[in-house]
Formats: structure tokens, C-alpha cells, sequence
């Protein structure tokens, strides 16, 4: 009798971690240009066009500004599920990010408080307390009432998606906007690409910075291993003497904070203005980066940006090639699940047993 | 000791070499086993005992080797091949379904039964095995109803039914009292009386004189000696066993008995459940004092040391730590006031995909040596971790492996090095059951660091199941039964059958009389 068994890895190499992912990177590619070619169109032909956006100055300036939001939302999630803090609402935290940004556009605007160089960082430091405090509201039900933060992190998406809409159709409707539902566009020094002519100047590094700041913190500070051992093992924790109250709102404080920062991006990067259901998911998909970073916070940014060009090819794919938008996202799942596929190889060998 | 005929082999091993990634587990491993005699195999954790048994048993396959079953060469590709030439092993973990009765995990999986099944006919069969064995248990019961001691009952049962020649039984003590102990071994006996060979794998050097004909023993993969049990002592498997002589355990000693250091009054502490587990339970700690508590395990000692080290809330009663009272105190507070833990399930209270040096300053992080404000110096961390993996010998492959990589042994030495080891002023060691799956060598050296430690005047509240232990160890001991004190003695005035009997809740003057 042949008969296949599971057998765990012990630790594996760089090397060899790095030639799974490749593989498996390449079946993805492969199984994408089988669809391709069943659709009717080339598949050297469609990838090129992928590549392309890479390589290209402007896509991939495009694919970097579509990263950054994920990213920064992906990193904060590094934190969280470190911590085994299942946060699965940096959507709603980066629908609040942008909204308390907004709020102080829109503040400076009507009343002028603050001179026109500090509008910047108070949107700023405005859009990571927003999410940070929204991410704390279910770490705070976990640590009080041993609440599971998996349903209010989900559910405080919808609330912050409807608020936002309240206010886009209300208060904060551009009463020159012809009725739609949009904010007043930002002025100039509201907008993180008049500071350095793009606003990856800014964006980029200041995504790899948080992305050392996150690093640091988890391992070269006591709180970081403090989120550490919780994360492993709660028994651990509390065993080691860990203030587990403290060091789950302080995580969940960083961690909603960096998806707030996301939507600051943007509204401030992208878009310009408040619009309603402008996140589009980002916060969805910057779980997906998170652990395909292996919730590394260095691997965090460069899988959104990779992301982020995916997006992009996706948008020309459908333009140029006539293909329809599921074809688009069936090449990015292809391509995803794959990469995760890897990761169980990874982990476990199957053998062939008699 | 009917049926013993000196060239009747059940089993023959020879040259068994079994080799796992990084260790050879068998190097030229030979074994014996006769009709109707009970063979110990002896030797430390990691010997490879349960490897060359699961050789036996179909669970690896041999390197090199060859395996004889009365008399003709075989090849065992599994259990299924080891049931049918009638070997059967009873593991240290029971393979019962806890929800089945006694009757149906016993049948599980036989094919004679047929496809309807006979109750009645089926339990008069198994009530006469079990009145044979004088045993007490009753087909009906349910598994999870039973105690340790009437579970292994079932797994022999298992064994018998299965028309067993070849019984290896793998650490079968390590879960039962003294008592049912007792009555185990007398069980086997009855069972080589009728002629089947029982292999005994164990490390208690007391098993081996209260119940074998012969004994093997191991040592580094290596069969060393094969002994009659009649012309070998204590000290000669000792010696075999570690490859040297044992040191001897400190003598009895004066202690003042001014201060307590920790002084436990009234407590009553509940489990997991929510049912009274510690039950007004009163006593003092004194300075250097190694005071034990003896007790089947389940009986509330888990949940007084949860309790003392702040993990778990009391229902009501005080401790108090040289006179300040911490009761429902902060763990991180009762760590910095020098209450150290050593949990009974290591891996519990660890975490088991951060590195040895991660989980050896789980507690320490926050000393001034390893931390300056908010920044761990990862670099003292490893000179420590170094020192402590060395004195602790935490058998790893550097302090940056995975603690969840690490044999069990390993993980126990690894808590003991982080408990024993980490704190700027160590005044209470609170240990349960520390030397619990080691060896003898690890167990002798974390006998002398308790003895040190107590020399320089740490208190230690000693949990163990194993009385000689605590009879080497402890100035006082303290029997708990269902979270009760049963008792306390004195040292010199210990006795290993009355403290076995106040475990079973019987109190000191009725055990007395």
C-alpha cells in the first residue's frame, strides 16, 4: 500500500525558503497563462504587459502610490497579529485616518486655527490617532470582557464606512460640488506631493521608516518582546509577568495608528479629497500582505508595492487587452495562492510511505 | 517464575542501528527476550530505549539489523505486523477513546468479534479476565471515569484480548501511586507466569529489583550489559547506566525556624472548573527551607503554586512574602519580590517559537543588566543565555534555535535554568514535579542546585510524586489530598508506606494505628 504522509520541516534555510518561493512564484505564472490562453489571448503577450509596469517609470511610480496605503496598513498588522491580535479592521481604522485628516482640511479651511505649514502634520498625527483609537476600542473589550476581537474589528468597518458616509453626503459636502458626494479637494499644503514633486518622495521613505520603527520595536524593546510573548502564547505571558492589558492597547494603538496613516495617504496622496468607499478594499488586502511578508515588517512594504503593481497591470490588462476586470483579479489570486502554497511547503514534506 | 526455560527466545535483536537527522538514536543494539520473564530495559532519557522498542514494534525501521520472533527472521513494517506475530505496547500515552466504555475500546478493532456484536458474551469474557487479575474495574465503565492506574488496566486488557506474547510496556509507573504501582507489578507477574514475555522500559532502578528477572541497559544507543537481576545491585546499574558513580544527596541539617518567609493561611483557591481545589490550606515557608509536598497529582497542588505565583485569584485566605501580603498581587510584582515557578508542563509556559535565549530571560528581560528604559541588550541576553545553556547543559545546537525544536528533557532543563538561574534575588522557588521526565544525571544535578540554593538561603516548596525524592530532599513534608493538608513530618520521621497511605486521604494518626 502507497500512501502519502505529512512530515514537518525542522528549520529551514534562506536559501532553501527562497527557491520554494521562487517555484512557486513561477507555477503561479504558469497556471495564469493557462487561463490567459483559454480566454483567447497570448499569455507572453499579457505578461509582458505585467512586466512592463515594472519597469516603466510612471506605472511603477503608479504601482508604488497604490502600495503605500496597503503597506502602511500591512505593517501595523505585522504588530497585531505578532501580538495574535486578529485585527481585521485597518479598513475601518484607514476610513478613520481619513476622515480625522479630512478634519483638519476641512477645520483650517472654514476657520484657519493653524498656519498652512503645520496642516500637514496635524493631518498627520490626526489620521494615526484616529485609527489607533479605533483599534483600540475591541483590543479595550478584549482586555476588560475577554470580548474576541475578531467581530468587532469587522464590524467597526461598516460603522466607519457609513460615518464617512454620513458626513461626505452631510456636513462635509462640498457645498460647491454640484451635490455629489465629495469633499472640497484638498488645498496645496494638504497634498503629499507638493512637499518634494510626488508624493512617493515622501511616502516611500516614510514607509520604510515605520517599517524600522516596527522592526525595532518588536525586537530590540522590552514592550516589543512583550507583544512577542503574548502573541505566542498567552499562558507565556501572564507566566512571565507581562502587563497584558498595557501591552495589547499599546500594540492595537500602533497598529490601527499605521492603517490611519494609510488612509492619510489616500486622501492626501491619491485622491485628493474625501470620497465615499475611497479605502476599496485596502484594508482587506493589506491582511494578505501582511502574512505574505511572513509578517516581517521589512518584507511588508515590498509586497505592496508588488501589490500595488499588480493593480496597476490589472488596470492595463483590462484597457489594452479587452480582457474582462475577473480575469484581472483571477491572475492575482492565481498568484497569491500560490505564494501560499509555498509557504506550506515550507513547512511540511510529503513522503511517499509504504 | 513458571515457564522460564533458559533457551526459549521470544525476541532476538542484534546489531540494531537506527539513525534520526543530527543523532543516532541505536548503534549495534542487541536485546533478549524470554518466555514468561519480565525484562527491564534501563537506561537514562535519550538512550534510546523507546527507540529500539519502537524498533520492535513497527514504528521505525532499522538501519541495520536483524530481528528474530521465536526464532524465525522477520521484518515488522508496522504495528499491524507486530499485533499479528503477537507484540503489543502499552505507551506512556493511552490510546483510549475517553467517551467508549471499558468493553468497547477493548474490541475496537478486533476482527474475531464478527460484525454483530455480542454484549453479554463480551463482558462475561472480560469479567473473567479481570477477576483473574484481581483488578476492579467494570466493563460498562466509562474510560473517562477511570483513574491512571484503571485506564493502563485497559490498555493490558487491550493486550490480552489481542492474545499478546510479546507485552512492551513503555514507562508504565510514571503515572500511577504507589499503590496501584503495587498492584501493576503483581499483574505482570501473573501475566509471565503464563508465559508471556514483558519488556519494562523504564529509568527507576527501584523497578527493576521489585519485578524483573533480567535487566538491559543502555546508555548512548548502546546495549551496555544484560544482567540477572539476582547478580547485580543498586550501585553496578548506576554505573552502567551513567558511566560513573552518583554522588551522594546532603545529610540532614539545622535550620531556624524563627522567620517564614512565605506564610500561607486559610487559602482556598478554586480550578479550572470552578470546584474548590486548594481547600483552607495553612503553612510556612522558612528561610533556606526545602519543605515538600507529596500528593497524587490533581489534588491541588497546581493550583496552590498558581496561586502563590499570582496566576491564579484565592476565593479567600492571605500569603503573605516576608510579612508583606501579595496575595492577588500583579505576577510581574511576586517576580520582582523573587518568587520563581517551575510549572509542571514546561511547554505550557513557554514560547515555543522564540529562541532558547528568548524564552531564558522570559522573566529577566526587565533587569537592569538586560534592559536600559525600553532597549533589550540582546548582547548580554546571549552571554547569559551561553552561561546558562552550559551550567544547565540545554542540549541545543546554538541559543538561537526554536525552543519548540528542543526535546522535552531540554525544555524542562531550559525552565529550570530560567527559574533557577535569572533572578537578582531568588527567595522562593515554588517547583512543581522539576524532575519529571529527566534522567538520572539531570535529575542528581538539579538535586544539588536545589540543595545549594537552599544553602544560600532560598526557600523552596518542593511538589513531587516521587517520595524518595522528596524523602532526600525535603526538611519537612506536607500530604495533600483533594486539596486538603492530610499531614506534615518531620524529616527523620519519614515513611515511605505511611506517606503513601496519607495520600490517599488517609490521616496521619489512622495511618499510624
Amino acid at each position: 500500500m502507497l500512501s502519502l504522509k505529512l512530515e514537518r520541516r525542522g528549520e529551514v534555510s534562506r536559501k532553501f525558503s527562497a527557491a520554494v518561493s521562487g517555484f512557486f512564484l513561477l507555477a503561479g505564472l504558469f497556471f495564469a497563462s493557462i487561463i490567459f490562453e483559454l480566454l483567447g489571448v497570448s499569455a507572453v503577450e499579457t505578461f509582458s504587459r505585467v512586466v512592463s509596469v515594472f519597469t516603466s517609470q510612471s506605472s511603477l511610480m503608479q504601482a508604488i502610490l497604490r502600495g503605500l496605503p496597503i503597506g502602511f496598513a500591512a505593517l501595523g498588522l505585522c504588530l497585531a497579529f505578532k501580538m495574535n491580535f486578529w485585527n481585521i479592521g485597518a479598513e475601518g481604522q484607514m476610513y478613520m485616518g481619513m476622515t480625522a485628516a479630512t478634519g483638519v482640511v476641512l477645520l483650517h479651511a472654514y476657520y484657519g486655527y493653524i498656519p498652512d505649514f503645520l496642516v500637514f502634520p496635524a493631518m498627520v498625527a490626526a489620521g494615526f490617532l484616529a485609527g489607533g483609537l479605533y483599534c483600540t476600542l475591541p483590543a479595550f473589550l478584549k482586555v476588560k470582557f475577554g470580548v474576541n476581537e475578531i467581530l468587532p474589528t469587522l464590524m467597526l468597518n461598516y460603522i466607519a464606512m457609513h460615518f464617512v458616509n454620513f458626513l461626505i453626503t452631510g456636513p462635509w459636502r462640498d457645498p460647491r460640488g454640484f451635490g455629489f458626494p465629495l469633499s472640497i479637494i484638498f488645498p496645496p499644503y494638504a497634498r503629499m506631493e507638493t512637499f518634494l514633486g510626488h508624493a512617493n518622495f515622501i511616502g516611500l521613505p516614510a514607509a520604510i521608516t515605520a517599517a524600522a520603527l516596527i522592526f525595532g520595536l518588536l525586537q530590540k524593546t522590552s514592550i516589543g518582546f512583550e507583544m512577542r510573548v503574548l502573541g505566542q502564547n498567552f499562558e507565556a505571558a501572564r507566566y512571565a509577568g507581562v502587563k497584558i492589558g498595557r501591552t495589547l492597547l499599546t500594540g492595537s494603538m500602533v497598529a490601527g495608528g499605521l492603517a490611519g496613516i494609510g488612509g492619510l495617504v489616500i486622501v492626501s496622496g491619491m485622491l485628493g479629497r474625501l470620497r465615499p468607499g475611497a479605502p476599496a478594499g485596502y484594508g482587506y488586502t493589506a491582511i494578505i500582505i501582511a502574512f505574505l511578508a511572513f509578517l516581517n515588517p521589512w518584507l511588508a512594504v515590498p509586497a505592496a508595492i508588488f501589490f500595488g503593481g499588480l493593480l496597476v497591470a490589472g488596470d492595463v490588462i483590462q484597457a489594452t487587452l479587452n480582457l474582462p476586470f475577473a480575469a484581472v483579479q483571477i491572475f492575482q489570486s492565481t498568484i497569491f495562492l500560490m505564494i501560499i502554497v509555498g509557504e506550506f511547503f515550507k513547512r511540511y514534506k510529503i513522503r511517499v510511505v509504504r | 517464575m513458571g515457564g522460564m526455560t533458559e533457551t526459549e527466545y521470544l525476541v532476538e535483536m542484534r546489531g540494531i542501528t537506527k539513525r534520526f537527522p543530527n543523532v543516532v538514536a541505536n548503534k549495534n543494539a542487541s536485546f533478549t527476550l524470554r518466555k514468561g520473564e519480565v525484562h527491564a530495559l534501563l537506561g537514562e532519557n535519550g538512550a534510546g530505549k523507546s527507540t529500539l522498542m519502537n524498533v520492535l514494534y513497527g514504528i521505525y525501521r532499522p538501519d541495520a539489523g536483524e530481528i528474530r520472533v521465536y526464532g524465525k527472521r522477520v521484518e515488522i513494517r508496522g504495528p499491524k505486523d507486530a499485533l499479528k506475530l503477537g507484540i503489543g505496547m502499552v505507551h506512556q500515552q493511552f490510546k483510549l477513546i475517553p467517551v467508549h466504555t471499558v468493553a468497547e475500546n477493548v474490541i475496537l478493532g478486533l476482527k474475531e468479534m464478527g460484525f454483530v456484536l455480542d454484549g453479554r458474551k463480551i463482558n462475561q469474557r472480560l469479567g473473567e479476565v479481570i477477576s483473574r487479575y484481581g483488578w476492579k474495574i467494570s466493563p460498562d465503565a466509562r474510560v473517562w471515569q477511570l483513574s491512571a492506574g484503571e485506564k493502563q488496566q485497559v490498555e493490558l486488557l487491550k493486550a490480552l484480548f489481542r492474545n499478546v506474547k510479546i507485552l512492551i510496556l513503555d514507562e508504565p509507573t510514571s503515572v500511577l501511586t504507589p499503590q496501584e504501582t503495587v498492584v501493576l507489578f503483581q499483574t505482570l507477574r501473573t501475566m509471565a507466569s503464563q508465559g508471556i514475555g514483558i519488556v519494562l522500559i523504564t529509568h527507576k532502578l527501584e523497578e527493576v529489583f521489585s519485578v524483573s528477572d533480567r535487566v538491559t541497559v543502555m546508555r548512548g544507543g548502546e546495549t551496555v550489559a544484560t544482567k540477572h537481576v539476582r547478580d547485580t545491585n543498586i550501585e553496578e546499574l548506576v554505573e552502567l547506566m551513567i558511566g560513573r558513580p552518583l554522588l551522594k544527596i546532603a545529610p540532614a541539617r539545622q535550620l531556624s525556624r524563627e522567620k517564614a518567609v512565605l506564610r500561607v493561611s486559610d487559602l482556598v483557591v478554586l480550578n479550572d472548573k470552578g470546584l474548590e481545589a486548594v481547600r483552607n490550606v495553612s503553612f510556612q515557608l522558612f528561610g533556606g527551607e526545602i519543605l515538600g509536598i507529596a500528593g497524587v497529582s490533581g489534588n491541588g497542588q497546581q493550583e496552590l503554586l498558581e496561586a502563590i505565583a499570582g496566576l491564579r485569584k484565592p476565593v479567600s485566605g492571605k500569603i503573605f512574602l516576608d510579612g508583606v501580603d501579595i496575595t492577588d498581587k500583579h505576577p510581574w510584582e511576586i517576580i520582582s519580590a523573587g518568587v520563581s515557578y517551575i510549572p509542571a508542563e514546561a511547554l505550557r509556559y513557554s514560547a515555543a517559537e522564540m529562541t532558547v535565549a528568548e524564552n531564558l530571560v522570559l522573566k529577566a528581560y526587565r533587569n537592569p543588566e538586560f534592559s536600559k528604559k525600553i532597549l533589550i541588550n540582546w548582547k548580554n541576553v546571549a552571554k547569559k543565555s551561553m552561561d546558562l545553556v552550559q551550567s544547565f547543559r540545554i542540549v541545543t545546537p546554538s541559543i538561537n534555535n526554536k525552543v519548540g525544536n528542543l526535546s522535552g528533557g531540554n525544555v524542562q532543563r531550559l525552565v529550570l535554568a530560567r527559574e533557577l538561574g535569572t533572578y537578582p534575588k531568588l527567595r522562593v522557588v515554588l517547583a512543581a514535579y522539576p524532575t519529571r521526565g529527566l534522567d538520572i544525571a539531570s535529575t542528581e544535578a538539579i538535586h544539588q542546585e536545589f540543595i545549594k540554593k537552599s544553602e544560600q538561603g532560598v526557600s523552596i516548596l518542593l511538589v513531587s510524586e516521587e517520595l524518595e525524592e522528596l524523602v532526600a530532599l525535603c526538611d519537612r513534608i506536607m500530604v495533600m489530598h483533594r486539596g486538603e493538608v492530610v499531614g506534615v513530618l518531620e524529616r527523620g520521621m519519614y515513611d515511605i508506606e505511611e506517606i503513601g497511605l496519607m495520600m490517599t486521604g488517609v490521616k496521619k494518626m489512622e495511618a499510624k494505628a
